[in-house]
């Protein structure tokens, strides 16, 4: 499985539930990412890339259980954490800015794992998006 | 006082109004001396907001909905807030907002309430769109003295200086620069760690979206405090119906290893942090 966080500043991941920002560039980098590979995610995240128009999404509601060997997975809400052991490869996008959050990722789980590529783009509302790719 | 589009065509719009007027009485020869009175006290309000502020010590709000008083929301006393432990903010009523369903509007609007006899902020709402977001850079404030304003600092301040001028309503929000009804004296954790990432959150959802949140803030002081607690936001976003944007909170006027006295803004030392 090769999994797909967003990540504000301080590795916020979700407030009250909601996502805790967007960007229309950083969607077109998923979608260029993915080379017209299907993107795995919940409804919640669906209604979003659909906003974008974006159609290259199938809607599970167990995705990440479903998941196999390199399939892509948009989480947003979900908890990979009992999946670990499929992620072969991590990709983080970074806000580069701070959110509220009352939900967290616990970069410690990536201990042992290797930054294979870093990239800063540009965002549609945000001056500077982070792409990092980790793998095993 | 910003110089955005809206007040430009708020500007033109109440000349136009005064031009038809005194032309359709003089055509119609029902022209009187008082007239001239009347469009004055229909156009007072506006000539407020051309004042600059070097000109008029009452600097004026720049909403396009001024005079009306915003509703308050549920009444919150500083007994029902949480001792600060640590968080910059904390959550209130569930993360759930008091909006009524009147307010839920996709029309644009900001509105700074009148200050309470001690000169203090009461509640600052907006509906924030697009439209209302700043197109220039944020002007120089330092003319406002919010209440119980010291200039002071510490070492261990980011910036050192312990207090800021908090907008109730960011600056990228709805473009407002130095409105006293929208100005409160706040730590720089306030500003920084308590405010600033809601707004954040706020300002990214609206240029995405181009849809309207509700944005309603309140600062909560004790009894006749000039300094207050911290701030009650509390943030809706219209056209999802809450799916984007919602949350209920209140943001601490703390700053770690800084004691404040909250009637008088003294502060002085205590710890390390």
């Amino acid at each position: 499985m090769i999994a797909i966080l967003c990540l504000d500043s301080r590795n916020g991941l979700m407030f009250g539930g909601r996502r805790q920002s967007r960007d229309r560039l950083l969607l077109e980098d998923i979608e260029d990412f993915c080379e017209g590979k299907t993107v795995l995610m919940n409804e919640y995240s669906n209604r979003l890339f659909l906003q974008y128009n974006f159609s290259n999404q199938t809607v599970l509601p167990d995705f990440l259980a479903q998941a196999g060997p390199g399939d892509i997975c948009f989480i947003e809400g979900n908890d990979v954490l009992p999946f670990w052991e499929k992620v072969e490869k991590l990709i983080l996008y970074c806000w580069n800015r701070v959110y509220p959050a009352d939900l967290y990722f616990d970069l410690a789980v990536l201990e042992g794992w290797r930054l294979t590529e870093k990239k800063d783009f540009p965002g549609s509302s945000h001056e500077i998006l982070t792409r990092k790719v980790y793998e095993r | 006082m910003k110089t955005t589009e809206k007040k430009k065509k708020k500007t033109f719009l109440y000349a136009l109004i005064v031009v038809a007027v005194l032309l359709i009485k003089l055509a119609t020869g029902t022209f009187q001396p008082q007239d001239l009175e009347a469009i004055t006290a229909l156009t007072g309000q506006e000539t407020a907001v051309s004042q600059t502020p070097a000109q008029n010590d009452e600097l004026p709000s720049s909403s396009p909905v001024q005079g009306t008083a915003p509703p308050v929301s549920a009444p919150i006393s500083p007994e029902d807030i949480p001792e600060y432990s640590g968080d910059p903010y904390v959550v209130l009523n569930n993360n759930l907002p008091d909006f009524t369903e009147e307010d839920k509007t996709t029309a644009s609007f900001e509105i700074y309430g009148e200050l309470d006899s001690l000169g203090r902020c009461t509640t600052a709402y907006a509906n924030v769109g697009y439209d209302l977001m700043p197109t220039e850079k944020r002007g120089n404030i330092s003319s406002v003295k919010p209440t119980g304003w010291h200039s002071v600092q510490y070492d261990h301040v980011d910036g050192k200086s312990l207090y800021n001028r908090c907008h109730l309503i960011g600056f990228q929000l709805t473009g407002e620069n130095a409105n006293k009804k929208n100005l409160i004296t706040g730590t720089r954790y306030l500003n920084v760690e308590g405010m600033l990432p809601f707004e954040n959150m706020i300002a990214d959802y609206v240029k995405e979206t181009n849809n309207h949140v509700l944005y309603r803030v309140t600062p909560v002081f004790q009894e006749d405090y000039l300094v207050a607690d911290g701030v009650q936001m509390e943030a809706w976003s219209v056209e999802d119906d809450g799916e984007g944007i919602c949350f209920h909170v209140f943001a601490y006027n703390v700053q770690p290893g800084v004691s404040i006295d909250y009637a008088t803004g003294e502060s002085w030392l205590t710890k390390e942090p």
